[in-house]
């Protein structure tokens, strides 16, 4: 299918490697590293510039998830379980929230789950324009960094209007999502859910956005260094993606067309017009491009949910103290770096029996003992960037 | 999925259908796996397999019904007792074991099945899926740092998450929460002294705040 | 120099080099100062925005102040004379390199018949200073910063020196005051007006490429900063450096950038000469011309190193020997058949 790695040495440096005796050095990456989106070690085996072989050492960042959630209340676990993967926060919260109610047998009410759907989005954006604006940095080039930054502020200054948190929303509530900020005890519920003129900033927003991305196609992908450094680099095969878990955006660039928005119905994308970004061989260039495609495809779905948004209320009838009745189910959802999904088991009660996270960033890493066998240092921080892995989706 | 946009809760529609597909895809599999169907309900396909039968029942999971996306792979501590948060149920009614899960999926549409394989506790280990799924490696390593489950056969049995000098098995029901209960503190430890302030010498006062259940919301 | 005052030869070359530090350094400050300044615009940011009013002028200047007040450390394991030596051996390399240009027509330190020759000989010795840098430190990622350096310094040297050799083969001369004269000589003319073009456009186009491709690898800027790739090898040969012998490789690396632009213009682009000015404004004059002439590559430079990502060690080396010197080995051919035959 594709060639091994351990072959693809170039001819002149055979014929040195013959003459030549030399050592292997062990080159320890991370865990404090410019490029390592985190603290990951790589425990790297070079030899010159070439690495032979690189061992991952993960769970710096372990803080214990699992175990939390077994000594948390379902609400308290919303507080929580956005900062797996912080870079898309809201996301986080949103295959919990749907597992919880389902077993509840509980909907959020329509326009919840519009608002749900569009933050969701919103969180993709961001999630992928950090990507858009780090990938570039790590291959040396600085410029788009501010460029994508900038319109990602935009994106947060709209999220923190409507959640109160830039990174960490809090919006979700079981059965829906926050009612108005602001209602309480004492004040009338006088204003409506989500603040006023949010809707319109946000197309605008969305059109911007979509703008930085053709900026982005003109200063990066059209340079023919980066396509240099990343064509045919970090090649993904489909039967590795699909022993190793590999799912998202790592996925869709090897040429599967697998999305979960548009297989299960956490959120009703069923309702919206949109194409799965799809790439074709499966390296690093594919990656950044179905990215920044999907970048689009969600501006175009925030820009239908926003016309078609209806009106109601903002969270379903739910008793103050949630109980969950017994039951176990699983439930997954499309986030910004891949497949997330929460296996809850309930034992009726106030606090989850056992909550299994599976994150997205934590599969898409398993390869990296089989993707980085053979390659150039340089090709090391490159493969890294177009994983787009958080450490804390690693972690957990 | 609701129509008119002023009601506020109501059961999915095609709730009936959906419950239906997962019931079908379960005895299907079950079927071609060799097992028996555990849940069809909350949209979760589970099939339950016997422990001699695991490698082969993954294998045709992946080769006959079609499951050959690894999604992952965990187990659940079923215990009578516990110390923190709330047990079980009904602990009567529990048998005290490990369930190990292990999902696969498709990636052509959104069939998903949960395998449960019951290991008895005193003799918890289990053939380990590495030959089957590369990405069986990492999980079976968190799962057998958390529990205590020893995979047989798996090429790279080292901790994932955990230091290697950690002691215990933090997932099990009966692993506190409360770090300093387990180990002391170690003293002064490569610290040095504040210009003018003195160390202090008795530990921070662990939150005991895990086992209060919070006000709701 | 000009003056028809009779000087001491050893006073007035300390007056000289004097004057050359002074330069030196004031060009270097306001490189850097450019390059924060365009890099931030390009980049729709500010800048400096704080030190020295809303302009932020004076940010070099505190940079520099900041650089000289830090402690000076050296790792356990450093070798300390050859860790020490190491920026200083950078910086001489490059210091050097401005005995010979020419600021205007009696304007240099010394004009050396070889002035070319010697140019080229001398910021060789930088790249000693770099592996003298990583190997010392100590550290894995300095002594991979060193050895990609070496590579690569080793390898652009050649597109460098062979740019170099087709200009010197048009003028006829390897003395840069030479050069520059050669450069003035009339190509055409049309009516009555002399036409005198400087070699960029005279015939040397591709020759000014390569050559300002390869100073961009002799310096280590991006596109091929690979030996200072930040995101991977956090500074390179330079991480271990703090404090004053930062700032040495620092003002090394922008007294590079000010010589190489200075001598890519003197050979390609016609130097401290501009056509219609007598000889004796030109002593006045020149330095300014050569000025702006370096101005205009000092930000092509720093434009392009803020354009484009980096290029990767094997498409780097790549670059020089299988493009850059058969390229200037044509143009090598081509200038002498040309010269030859008319």
């Amino acid at each position: 299918m594709t060639t091994p790695p351990e072959v693809m040495m170039h001819l002149s440096e055979a014929a040195v490697s013959v003459e030549l005796e030399t050592a292997e050095m062990t080159l320890n990456i991370g865990p404090q590293h410019p490029s390592t989106h985190g603290v990951l070690r790589l425990v790297a085996k070079v030899d010159g510039e070439r690495v032979s072989e690189v061992e991952p050492v993960i769970g710096y960042m372990h803080r214990g998830y699992e175990k939390l959630t077994e000594v948390r209340t379902y609400p308290q676990i919303t507080a929580l379980v956005n900062r797996i993967d912080w870079v898309s926060g809201f996301a986080n919260e949103i295959p919990f929230m749907v597992a919880a109610e389902r077993l509840m047998g509980v909907e959020a009410p329509p326009r919840a789950q519009y608002i749900r759907l569009i933050l969701t989005e919103m969180a993709r954006i961001s999630s992928h324009l950090i990507f858009a604006s780090s990938y570039p940095l790590e291959i040396g080039a600085a410029t788009p960094l501010m460029h994508a930054l900038r319109e990602r502020e935009r994106i947060l200054d709209l999220l923190e209007s409507v959640t109160g948190g830039r990174f960490h929303p809090n919006f979700n509530r079981i059965g829906g999502v926050k009612p108005a900020a602001g209602a309480g005890a004492t004040t009338k519920k006088v204003s409506q859910d989500l603040p006023a003129g949010f809707l319109d900033e946000t197309k605008v927003a969305m059109e911007r956005v979509v703008s930085v991305c053709d900026d982005l196609d003109g200063l990066v992908s059209g340079n023919e260094i980066f396509q240099a450094r990343t064509k045919g680099v970090g090649v993904i095969p489909v039967d590795i993606a699909k022993s190793y878990g590999v799912s998202g955006p790592n996925l869709r660039a090897s040429g599967v067309a697998f999305d979960i928005r548009k297989v299960d119905d956490y959120l009703p994308y069923d309702r919206f017009d949109f194409d799965v970004a799809v790439g074709e061989n499966g390296d690093c260039w594919d990656r950044y491009q179905v990215r920044l495609e999907e970048i689009r495809q969600a501006a175009r779905i925030i820009t239908q949910a926003i016309d078609d948004i209806p009106s109601g209320d903002l969270q379903a009838k739910v008793p103050r103290i949630i109980k969950v009745p017994q039951g176990q189910t699983y439930v997954r959802a499309e986030n910004p770096k891949g497949e997330m999904g929460y296996f809850v088991v309930s034992e009726g009660g106030r606090i989850p029996y056992r909550v299994k996270i599976r994150t997205a960033s934590f599969s898409n890493l398993s390869i990296l003992q089989w993707i980085l066998k053979g390659i150039l240092i340089p090709d090391i921080i490159a493969i890294l960037g177009s994983l787009d892995f958080v450490l804390g989706d690693v972690d957990r | 999925m609701t129509d008119s946009p002023s009601e506020t809760t109501s059961p999915p529609a095609d709730a009936a259908s959906s419950a239906d597909d997962t019931a079908e895809l379960a005895a299907a599999v079950a079927a071609a796996v060799g097992g028996t169907v555990a849940q069809a309900e909350f949209g979760t396909a589970k099939v339950a397999v016997e422990r001699g039968n695991w490698s082969a029942a993954i294998t045709a999971a992946r080769d006959e019904a079609g499951l050959d996306f690894f999604n992952w792979l965990s187990a659940i501590d079923w215990t009578k007792e516990t110390t923190l948060g709330e047990g079980v149920a009904e602990p009567d009614a529990v048998e005290e074991r490990f369930e190990v899960l292990c999902m696969l999926s498709t990636l052509t549409d959104s069939r998903k099945v949960i395998f449960s394989v019951d290991l008895a506790k005193d003799d918890a280990s289990l053939p380990s899926l590495t030959p089957l799924f590369g990405g069986a490696e990492w999980h079976e390593r968190e799962t057998a740092e958390m529990f205590g489950i020893d995979f047989a056969g798996h090429p790279n049995p080292v901790k994932l998450y955990l230091p290697s000098e950690f002691e215990g098995h933090p997932l099990l029901k009966s692993f506190p929460l409360l770090s300093r209960e387990v180990k002391p503190w170690p003293g002064k430890v490569d610290v040095e002294d504040m210009p003018s302030t003195e160390n202090p010498e008795a530990p921070p006062a662990e939150a005991a705040a895990e086992n209060d259940d919070g006000a709701s919301e | 120099m000009i003056l028809a005052l009779e000087i001491n030869f050893w006073l007035l070359l300390v007056i000289k080099m004097g004057l050359i530090a002074a330069v030196i350094s004031g060009a270097a400050l306001v490189a850097i100062f450019g390059e924060l300044k365009i890099s931030a615009h390009m980049q729709s940011r500010i800048g400096p925005y704080f030190a020295g009013g809303r302009f932020g002028w004076a940010q070099p200047i505190a940079d520099g102040v900041k650089f000289f007040q830090k402690e000076d450390l050296m790792p356990d394991d450093a070798d300390p004379f050859v860790y020490k030596a190491a920026p200083y051996v950078v910086l001489g390399g490059t210091v050097a390199t401005f005995v010979i240009i020419p600021w205007g027509p009696d304007l240099s330190v010394r004009d050396l018949d070889l002035g070319l020759f010697y140019l080229l000989a001398v910021s060789s010795i930088s790249t000693i200073g770099v592996l003298m840098a990583g190997w010392s430190s100590a550290n894995k990622y300095s002594l991979m910063g060193g050895l990609r350096a070496a590579g690569q310094l080793i390898a652009y040297e050649l597109p460098l020196v062979l740019a170099a050799v087709g200009v010197a083969i048009q003028a006829g001369t390897m003395s840069l005051g030479g050069i520059v004269e050669a450069q003035t000589h009339t190509v055409w003319t049309i009516g009555s007006v002399d036409i005198a073009l400087p070699y960029v456009l005279g015939g040397q186009l591709i020759g000014f490429v390569i050559f300002i491709t390869a100073s961009l690898a002799e310096l280590s800027r991006t596109p091929f900063d690979m030996p200072i790739a930040e995101s991977e090898l956090v500074s390179g040969y330079m991480t271990e450096y703090s404090g004053f012998r930062f700032a040495a490789f620092f003002l090394g690396e922008y007294a590079g950038m000010i010589a190489l632009a200075a001598i890519a213009s003197t050979l390609f682009l016609g130097g401290f000469w501009i056509p219609g000015v007598s000889a004796d404004t030109l002593q006045y004059l020149g330095p300014l011309v050569l000025a702006a002439k370096m101005g205009a590559l000092i930000f092509l430079f720093i434009w392009m190193r803020w354009t484009f990502p980096r290029l990767r060690e094997d498409q780097l080396q790549s670059l020089a020997w299988r493009w850059l010197i058969p390229a200037a080995l044509l143009n090598i051919a081509v200038t002498a058949v040309f010269k030859v035959v008319f």
